[in-house]
């Protein structure tokens, strides 16, 4: 009698322990995870931050409808709140909006706007106070320090990573395709500045001779006299490297002008097809080489949606206010590492975060490809093929993939006809 | 190449005396600064962009059209903001001001209604192929938007010296208080002005897919910079000057590209500072005070 006595009393005492355990750890967990970011309603990044911004929007909405997250550090599933304030495209009101979100607000986590511009202001400032931040696109390769342990690059490879597959194609198959001359024009900002240093990288000590290396502002919005100065110059191939209002003037300018060059490589016709379709066409597009997407390569998700329910799911909330394209699956790609890191981190302290993050490296596999982190945060997979778009003669077009070799679909059309 | 970036600058500099040259008449009559003028273009842009999108019309035939409008719009617009302006103590810094939130106001509506990514209308639209001009070839839009930037001025300068108007409105120019003593409708001649001036805006809009390769609804206050050095190279309240300073703008931006590319952007200040220091009042400045 007194063993059962016993027993039960010592089952009662574990079972209270547990449930007040339980309830002191879901009393400390606050109502709402708070997530800090920016966006650029207006001005140059627009373009490139409101997809971003929109996705995470998306995200949202859909994981609140079920209830949240689930946050590990709590041991429950908490509705996420996005702060977010509208830059404007300005770096000085970015700084002082990113102060806000870590002294005021006091996010839980901090996200930076899209792309390299807006996300360097918010670089030292996440130092300074210990947060880390989430850089979702800002990919210039000075953010990436080995003392930093503050940052973490989630959506795209660094900057001097991108053009390595391009590279590789020249250096390797170009002479075969009798390319021995390039000229390469970039915009100078972080983004593009950054892959022309890595572009250069990559050519060192090979026998491709770069002819002409020439920046420009990113609000260039003229090339005819750039063009015909690299005309005269006659390269074997000319490499544009610029934002999407860079890429769209350069092409259409390319057109107006009836210059021809054998191989033309821009950016943003890969990453948003949909938006240089709409501007440069069919016919401007045709035969440039580009950096092949991941609506193209249809990734096999182990997280997350995949690619078609992602466009889905976007269209039906967006419809035709913001086009579909890469920066719209960066952001998801973003929630989604939000999402896990929030579900594996033990606490919710920064270097915790920090831990779980580089715990999915190699491990995450979204609609973008492996997510995948060196030591200093910078990330090094996600990394996209080379890829020539072919006209379909419909109005749309179609990619092959050249390099590397082993995603390889097809032939370069070198020289472009 | 030298040629080539002078002719090339003449015909991108013409655009760019089309784009200030509202800007400098609204200026020249009313003394204030339109901070908007950047985003009446703008909105000029998207209205051949929709039109042409929706309705297939030759941006062309939406300049037509557009003049109109913009004229008709630019009426109500003078007398709600104006003569409010003009009857306070400092009218040219409160133009600033207002008409920076006017541009602010113009802005966010364009971007709800429009979204914030670029568009733009085929190039094709305008002529098949490049132009061959002094055996160098050139866009066909650079071209056609050089030779309306013409007509424009020459339209504005049959307005202001072969008209009765066009005298009213030069008697502004030189002399408000003696114009408005000497019996003439100020506010009607100056609303005349304003709408001149917002339509010569929208006329450069509908030529800026072309020109600038796309529009955003961000690309106003760049747009107001730039013709703002533009009118200060030719002289502020100057119209006609605006044309010798979009060509030495367009001329000077070519050179700068084809030499000195990275340093680009600094044209529009350098040349800004350079005219201030050396000529206060502009190229043109004398002939406009003797008007």
């Amino acid at each position: 009698m007194v063993r059962r006595t016993l027993a039960a009393f010592l089952i009662g005492a574990f079972v209270a322990l547990g449930v007040c355990g339980t309830s002191a750890r879901a009393a400390q967990a606050p109502p709402t995870i708070k997530i800090g970011t920016l966006y650029a309603s207006a001005g140059s990044f627009a373009a490139i931050s409101m997809p971003v911004h929109k996705a995470l929007l998306l995200w949202e909405e859909q994981v609140n409808a079920q209830g949240g997250i689930y946050v590990k550090a709590y041991g429950k599933k908490i509705p996420i709140k996005i702060i977010a304030y509208d830059d404007q495209s300005s770096t000085s009101t970015a700084a002082t909006l990113y102060n806000q979100l870590i002294t005021q607000d006091k996010v839980d986590i901090l996200v930076s706007d899209s792309g390299s511009v807006l996300t360097s202001v918010a670089v030292p400032i996440a130092r300074e106070h210990q947060m880390l931040l989430f850089d979702q696109t800002g990919t210039g390769m000075n953010f990436f320090t080995s003392d930093n342990r503050y940052i973490v690059l989630l959506s795209d490879p660094i900057s001097n990573l991108w053009p390595k597959n391009v590279a590789e194609f020249l250096v390797k198959d170009g002479p075969k395709l009798g390319i021995k001359r390039v000229a390469m024009l970039y915009s100078t900002n972080d983004f593009t500045g950054s892959q022309a240093t890595g572009f250069r990288d990559f050519l060192k000590g090979s026998s491709i001779d770069v002819v002409y290396d020439h920046g420009v502002p990113t609000n260039t919005s003229s090339y005819t006299v750039l063009i015909q100065t690299i005309k005269a110059l006659n390269p074997d191939a000319v490499i544009e490297l610029g934002y999407p209002n860079n890429d769209i003037s350069f092409l259409r300018d390319l057109q107006g002008s009836g210059t021809k060059f054998k191989m033309v490589f821009t950016v943003y016709p890969g990453l948003e097809t949909d938006l240089l379709l709409k501007t440069v066409g069919e016919k401007g597009l045709a035969y440039t080489y580009t950096y092949t997407p991941p609506t193209v390569i249809k990734y096999k998700p182990d997280y997350g949606m995949d690619l078609d329910t992602f466009k889905a799911a976007w269209i039906k909330k967006y419809k035709d206010t913001t086009d579909f394209g890469f920066n719209a699956v960066a952001g998801y790609v973003t929630a989604l590492v939000l999402e896990k890191t929030l579900a594996t981190s033990e606490s919710m302290d920064q270097m915790a975060l920090r831990k779980a993050v580089f715990g999915l490296s190699g491990k995450l596999r979204t609609l973008d490809g492996t997510f995948m982190l060196r030591g200093d945060g910078a990330q090094i997979g996600e990394l996209t093929p080379l890829g020539q778009i072919v006209p379909s003669g419909n109005g749309e077009v179609k990619f092959v993939i050249l390099y590397p070799p082993e995603a390889a679909n097809g032939k370069a059309v070198y020289p472009a006809p | 190449m030298l040629e080539y970036s002078l002719l090339a600058g003449i015909l991108f500099g013409l655009y760019f005396g089309l784009v200030a040259l509202g800007l400098n008449l609204i200026f020249g009559v009313m003394k204030i600064v339109n901070l908007a003028h950047g985003d009446f273009l703008m909105l000029g842009g998207y209205g051949a962009y929709i039109v042409f999108t929706d309705f297939h019309v030759n941006p062309l035939i939406t300049l037509l059209v557009e003049i109109v409008i913009f004229v008709l719009i630019g009426f109500p617009l003078y007398y709600l903001l104006v003569p409010r302006l003009q009857a306070s103590r400092d009218p040219e810094m409160l133009s600033l001001i207002l008409f920076f939130g006017l541009s602010q106001v113009i802005e966010a509506l364009a971007t709800l209604r429009f979204g914030s990514s670029e568009r733009s209308i085929p190039g094709t639209v305008l002529g098949d192929g490049p132009i061959s001009l002094f055996q160098q070839t050139f866009p066909v839009a650079w071209v056609v938007s050089g030779a309306i930037s013409l007509l424009a001025v020459g339209a504005i300068y049959i307005y202001l010296y072969r008209t009765r108007i066009g005298q009213l409105t030069r008697a502004v120019m030189a002399q408000r208080e003696e114009a408005l003593s000497t019996g003439i409708d100020v506010q009607r001649i100056s609303a005349i002005a304003f709408g001149i001036g917002i339509a010569g805006a929208a006329v450069a809009g509908v030529l800026s897919p072309f020109m600038m390769g796309s529009i955003t609804p961000s690309m106003g206050v760049g747009i107001t910079i730039t013709s703002f050095a533009v009118i200060v190279i030719g002289s502020l309240g100057n119209p006609l000057g605006t044309v010798a300073g979009g060509i030495i703008y367009g001329v000077a931006l070519m050179f700068m590209q084809t030499y000195f590319s990275s340093w680009a952007n600094l044209l529009p200040y350098l040349l800004l500072i350079a005219i201030l220091l050396v000529k206060p009042t502009g190229l043109f400045g004398r002939r406009m005070r003797n008007a």
